[in-house]
């Protein structure tokens, strides 16, 4: 469905005379198979958010290929761009301001609708119901607006907007990390649901190892814009081999925790987590490892392995 | 005598809509020296809560009960004996450091500002009594970073400095309010540690949302929803034994532990149900429920819980 090849993205900043850059993305490469989910875990600023808003281009990525479907997103005119659009939809972290104010609930689940065109207003409003009925709302919020709603109401809403485009593929960006822990349980659950009944592909990215664990058939794990282990979810949780990835485990189980002191990165050659890995070796702050594949469909990112 | 004794606390705001009301009977109590964790989903009320404790809610809440600190009831006192309480003995940690610090200050002159408030130190003193708060709070290089700008301290850094400057005046309670709140793993996992590490000898409500943090800080949880504490009990008890359905329904959607969500949504303020507040989401709720308020009821190991089922 999707396979992202080699895809970099730097981000500028300073004057006119000294350009800083910051590389968010690093050589990054993954695929999702059609009708999976694959989470991508990471703590913030570890390039997952731009990973997600990459694949989608609705930021351009500095070099590397994004195939969607067998089309290069990354090559594609606007024009072209516009026609896939509908079939690969985002949602983001914050419902509240993914959403217009001003704009009723139902006028916002429509509005997919409207873009496309060629709808009797009858048609539009049967197909807004029954949207409202699958992501669990109730008809009468329909005249509501953003604000008289609560949060895990509204991201309901963002999902059925999501949803109002007849997506293929969607990337979920934390949807629930604002929300409380019950009502982001009814929320993935629906998520759940809602990607079996429509067969959707789906990326969704988080910092939450037992949300992952719970959402994904397939987890990749990024640190320092680089993806560190792929594999397949409940075999990663037994069989880590990344230093990282146990140590987020053991983070997320143990009463006794190691805690690192050191997060820098260092920035020019290299592992990108040594300086703050346990097992740092010699090699390791000099040579950059390779994604080396360590059996079915689990790769790792290490000079260990 | 209780550090902190909380009774009957009735909060109430009047609006357009109706009256909304906030904590419904409050009964909490804080020994000298313990961390009481308070537990809640979003509009439950504790913050509000929080915010009585130190009296910072807006003019037009509506406030009855007794908050007594010390034996003193802090209600009663006038705004000028409030000030010298709040901040020098209470201090309140709050969520989003990042609103709570002045982006056009340094680090270092908002902590000064805190330390020279509650003491007597000369300038040179107070500069030195700051970085001695930051390097408690483990930020290295601290006479360094004392001299940036909030914008340049990362999240957990910003939760850091707020904590310094909590502990400036050397207070005997502090009320966190979700000061975990936005954080990564990692991160969160130190500030916690942090936390318990400063507060060892001092008294702490810990607000959170967070069970995961409170269970690790905490001695005594308490539980809330919809402006009631529906349970209350050691850490252990509470996590191992939960003996109101909202608990049980709470710990069983934590993804931990099955993510199974409560059916339903929280009741709103305004119109609040009949009864026992949570009985619309009850899977064991029987008619009394609907009925009567339920009281709260003791159990073994000073355990209290609201709930029929236990009378």
């Amino acid at each position: 469905m999707l396979e992202v090849h080699r895809i970099n993205k730097r981000f500028s900043s300073g004057g006119i005379f000294k350009k800083n850059y910051i590389t968010a993305v690093d050589d990054v490469s993954f695929s999702i198979n059609r009708g999976e989910t694959l989470g991508l875990v990471g703590e913030s600023g570890c390039g997952k958010t731009t990973v997600g808003k990459l694949v989608l281009r609705l930021i351009e990525p500095t070099s590397g290929k994004i195939i969607f479907d067998g089309v290069d997103v990354t090559k594609l005119r606007k024009k072209e761009l516009r026609k896939l659009r509908p079939r690969m939809q985002m949602i983001f972290q914050d419902p509240d301001s993914s959403l217009d104010p001003r704009m009723k609930i139902g006028d916002s689940i429509a509005e997919p609708f409207r873009l496309r065109g060629g709808l009797s207003r009858r048609v539009v409003g049967e197909r807004v119901s029954d949207l409202v009925e699958t992501v669990g709302l109730s008809p009468e919020h329909v005249n509501r607006y953003p604000y008289q709603m609560s949060g895990g109401q509204n991201q309901r809403v963002v999902l059925a907007r999501a949803l109002a485009a007849n997506p293929d593929f969607v990337v979920a960006d934390e949807p629930t990390s604002g929300l409380d822990v019950s009502v982001q349980a009814q929320l993935l659950n629906l998520m759940n649901g809602v990607k079996s009944d429509l067969a959707l592909t789906i990326m969704f990215i988080t910092h939450d190892l037992e949300v992952v664990r719970y959402m994904s058939d397939r987890v990749a794990v990024m640190y320092g814009g680089k993806i560190l282990e792929v594999g397949d979810t409940e075999y990663l949780f037994d069989h880590a081999e990344h230093p990282y990835t146990r140590e987020l485990l053991a983070q997320q189980s143990a009463e006794d925790y190691y805690v690192p002191e050191d997060d820098v990165n260092n920035g020019d050659g290299g592992c990108v987590f040594c300086s703050r890995c346990p097992f740092a070796e010699e090699v390791c702050k000099n040579k950059e490892p390779v994604m080396v594949n360590i059996g079915r469909d689990h790769q790792v990112l290490c000079h260990r392995v | 005598m209780s550090h902190l004794e909380i009774s009957n606390l009735r909060v109430r705001f009047p609006t357009d809509d109706g009256v909304v009301r906030v904590t419904n009977g409050v009964d909490l109590d804080i020994e000298e020296g313990e961390n009481l964790g308070l537990i809640g989903e979003s509009g439950s009320g504790k913050t509000v809560l929080g915010m009585a404790i130190v009296r910072l809610l807006p003019g037009d809440a509506k406030i009855e009960g007794t908050i007594r600190f010390n034996g003193r009831d802090l209600l009663s006192l006038n705004e000028a004996e409030m000030r010298s309480i709040r901040g020098r003995e209470i201090v309140m940690i709050l969520q989003n450091p990042t609103n709570s610090l002045n982006p056009v200050l340094t680090i270092g002159s908002q902590i000064e500002e805190a330390v020279r408030l509650h003491s007597e130190l000369d300038k040179e003193r107070a500069k030195k009594k700051v970085v001695e708060l930051l390097e408690e709070v483990g930020i290295r290089s601290a006479a360094r970073r004392a001299k940036e700008y909030p914008h340049q301290f990362s999240g957990g850094m910003k939760e850091r400095a707020m904590i310094a400057m909590a502990l400036a005046s050397d207070p005997s309670l502090i009320i966190a309010d979700e000061p975990t709140k936005g954080l990564d793993v990692t991160i969160k996992r130190r500030v916690v540690k942090l936390i318990k590490e400063v507060t060892k000898t001092k008294s702490m409500l810990f607000i959170t949302h967070d069970l995961g943090s409170a269970a690790e800080i905490c001695d005594r949880i308490a539980v809330m929803y919809a402006g009631e504490i529906l349970e209350i009990a050691g850490t252990e008890d509470l996590l191992n034994d939960p003996l109101h359905p909202y608990t049980k329904g709470f710990l069983d959607s934590l993804p931990s532990r099955g993510l199974k969500p409560i059916p339903g949504m929280g009741p709103s303020l305004i119109d609040l149900p009949s009864g026992c507040k949570f009985h619309p989401r009850c899977d064991r709720a029987m008619k009394l429920c609907k009925r009567e308020d339920p009281p709260m009821i003791q159990k073994e190991n000073g355990r209290r819980v609201r709930c029929f089922q236990y009378a």
